[in-house]
């Protein structure tokens, strides 16, 4: 397990102005298979992941799908409870925010604090309003919940919030199937406003709606956090809106965070070679049409057995000897390999970097060790084998030993997990 | 479906017309399909038909559900005056039997109805929100209910309850309710997980209040599917049951009607059996006619449409 990067301790920040403190997060599903239920692995949706949220800030969590950020979002509104690990909420009591702040641990009435405080907007803007009721049932819930108006006032208080996302009182009596899909994700913000919240976490709100009308929720929610000081925790894989919408932003890669820093400054000088094969992959309307995309190569591996050392290392097109090699990885170059993967009969391991390979004919085994020797692997790949022998129809694989990849400090709030302590252009 | 905003603003709208224009919109669709149309008729036919009963033919005392014994005149032809429909070997009115019939049938299928809609979404709701074991349990339960035929299952427990009406009622709530938990359960599973549950979550509402507000409602459409076919299909089955002699001899009810007349067709006298079975054939008929129309009517592909 990592350790807790340093963003708690060092950058610590007076309780006044962290709103929401996310701290050595673990989020895992365990897979259960057989009549029994027998848990046989776990799927590390989020990973030791922490971060701070400041009060009237945008904090951008990006990365690809299956990457964990929905479900970390999850775990920050309090809709799944996470594996271990801390949130913290600040309620405003005391200056630094300490174990009595987690939110699974307050005491009643400072619960109804943060549930009210932080609220959501979901993605699919039609699955997440009740088919059944009316637009003034819908966003006079949450002020009917805390017994805050009824009657004729509660439907001014809906009227008034409607006006605020650009819809007005004709739409009071109106089921959301009569709304078209931004008109719905406009109610869906006015629902989280009505309880005048904090911190909002938008759930790629604006995926599913025409590029005009993304623009139009945009300039809201951006309009909307001046006028109220609003927190926003934006998850989305949209570059672009996160460098149009966040202060700062939080890269993901297969449940940890490889790097977070100032939007801007990721953008310019990204410390980590995903968040810079991200930001490569990003369409601009200034780059040269006949220029093909710096495209990452092969898939996201799985998740229920993330690769060792830094997680990235099986994609990283700057990939080093000391990025945690394993026999892992030499089972994934195998599995490309249709006939040698036929003839492998087992893996007997000693530990995940060091183990035998047995195949069903000498040949095979030597067939993979002159591959292994060969172009056809990573020179990084290369470089980290420590032995590489044949006896028999057996073929023993040894990595060096390397360290856990860290969070470091790269600039003024500037973290990232990589071993490159720069990364050269 | 984007909202086009109208010139002239509409007269002031509330919550309560909204709702009831929703009603009414779903009431024209149904209308608007012929059968289920024809449907509705028959329904409101027999339905009248039960509600005017003492007014049709006046009640037998001291019990209206019994029927009247004309010793003098038994066997009678449909036409002979003072019994438009004929008589039974007992010299049973065969009009009475059929105005009172509807009234036992209606009983039985509204008691039936609701019993086992409120146990199936009682065992529904808990199989599907508790999950793990109980689910299980519960789930196995219905498979071993659901594997046996609803009609020798109802006419085993009839026959162990004893012979009686009431009986018959009591076995037909044992055995239906099946189905309702089976579709209550996936709803529950699948309403479970949307984002509006979510979303209320967030909010912060309260288990109970999520339940009825949320789940509930968009869970009921294929239960209410289920029920208006299940008012046709229980009185066919409690037919049956009495048909075969489950119910006490002498009622007002259509399946003892056919029993007692059966032996007579042979010689010719048709009527005992015919109009009461003729009156169990219209009402599941009528039933299954609008459960068709309204399941039609109800499919989420095109609810939205409306």
């Amino acid at each position: 397990m990592m350790q807790p990067p340093k963003t708690d301790s060092t950058v610590a920040m007076k309780a006044g102005d962290t709103l929401l403190s996310v701290r050595n997060l673990n989020k895992h599903f365990p897979i259960k298979d057989g009549i029994l239920q027998k848990v046989v692995g776990q799927v590390r949706a989020v990973d030791g992941v922490s971060f701070d949220i400041r009060r009237g800030e945008t904090v951008g969590l990006v990365g690809e799908s299956g990457c964990g950020k929905t479900t970390l979002s999850q775990c920050v509104a309090g809709l799944t409870d996470p594996t271990s690990g801390e949130i913290l909420f600040n309620t405003g009591q005391g200056s630094q925010l300490g174990d009595g702040d987690r939110i699974d641990k307050l005491p009643k009435d400072r619960y109804r604090t943060f549930r009210r405080n932080v609220q959501m907007v979901f993605q699919d803007n039609f699955a997440s309003l009740n088919p059944r009721q009316l637009v003034v049932d819908i966003i006079g819930r949450p002020l009917k919940v805390y017994r805050e108006a009824s009657g004729s006032d509660l439907t001014e208080r809906v009227v008034a919030l409607l006006e605020q996302v650009g819809l007005g009182r004709q739409h009071l009596y109106r089921y959301p199937h009569q709304f078209s899909g931004g008109q719905r994700q406009r109610i869906s913000i006015a629902r989280a406003l009505a309880l005048d919240p904090e911190l909002i976490i938008l759930d790629e709100p604006t995926s599913a709606l025409d590029v005009s009308v993304q623009a139009q929720i945009l300039n809201l929610l951006g309009d909307l956090q001046k006028e109220r000081q609003l927190a926003y925790l934006f998850v989305t894989h949209d570059l672009g809106v996160v460098r149009h919408m966040a202060d700062r932003m939080i890269t993901m890669y297969l449940g940890k965070v490889v790097e977070q820093g100032p939007t801007e400054t990721v953008f310019q000088q990204p410390a980590h070679p995903y968040t810079e094969a991200l930001l490569a992959a990003k369409p601009d309307l200034a780059d040269d049409p006949d220029k093909p995309f710096a495209l990452l190569e092969g898939t996201i591996p799985d998740p229920a057995r993330p690769p060792l050392g830094c997680r990235f290392h099986t994609r990283c097109p700057r990939v080093t000897p000391s990025c945690g090699w394993e026999i892992d990885d030499i089972v994934r170059f195998l599995e490309a390999d249709e006939s040698l993967f036929q003839s492998l009969q087992g893996v007997e391991r000693r530990s995940a970097r060091d183990a035998d390979l047995i195949f069903k004919d000498p040949a095979s085994a030597v067939a993979l060790q002159e591959a292994m020797k060969s172009s056809s692997v990573p020179e990084a790949m290369r470089a980290a084998t420590e032995r590489l022998t044949v006896e028999g129809s057996r073929l023993r694989a040894t990595f060096s030993e390397v360290d856990e990849v860290q969070l470091t400090e790269r600039g003024p709030e500037h973290f990232a997990a990589c071993k490159l302590d720069h990364l050269s252009r | 479906m984007a909202v086009t905003d109208l010139p002239t603003p509409p007269k002031r709208e509330t919550a309560f017309g909204v709702r009831m224009r929703r009603w009414r919109d779903l009431l024209k669709t149904l209308l608007s399909n012929p059968t289920t149309f024809i449907g509705f008729l028959i329904i409101f036919l027999l339905l009248a038909m039960a509600i005017f009963a003492p007014f049709l033919a006046p009640p037998n005392v001291p019990d209206p559900y019994q029927m009247p014994r004309d010793w003098g005149a038994t066997r009678m032809p449909p036409g002979t005056p003072g019994f438009p429909l004929g008589t039974t070997n007992q010299g049973g009115d065969v009009l009475y039997g059929v105005i009172w019939g509807s009234r036992t049938s209606l009983q039985l299928s509204v008691i039936v109805v609701s019993v086992t809609v409120v146990i199936g979404i009682a065992i529904g709701s808990i199989a599907g929100l508790v999950g793990g074991w109980i689910d299980e349990t519960l789930m196995r339960i219905v498979d071993v209910f659901l594997s046996i035929p609803e009609l020798i299952f109802a006419l085993a427990v009839a026959a162990i309850l004893g012979p009686s009406f009431t009986n018959i009622i009591l076995s037909l709530c044992i055995v239906f309710w099946v189905k309702y938990a089976r579709i209550m359960r996936a709803q529950i599973i699948l309403i479970r997980q949307a984002d509006y549950v979510q979303a209320a979550r967030v909010i912060g509402d309260t288990k109970l209040s999520i339940f009825f507000k949320d789940m509930l409602p968009n869970a009921s459409t294929p239960i209410a599917v289920q029920a208006t076919l299940d008012m046709g299909n229980i009185v066919l089955v409690g037919a049956t049951l009495s048909f075969i002699g489950l119910a006490e001899s002498g009622i007002a009810e259509w399946g003892v009607l056919v029993s007692e007349g059966q032996a007579g067709i042979a010689s010719g006298r048709w009527w005992a059996s015919t109009f009461p079975g003729l009156m169990i054939f219209l009402w599941a008929l009528a039933f299954n006619l609008v459960g068709d129309g309204l399941r039609d009517a109800l499919d989420p592909r095109t609810e939205d449409k409306r």
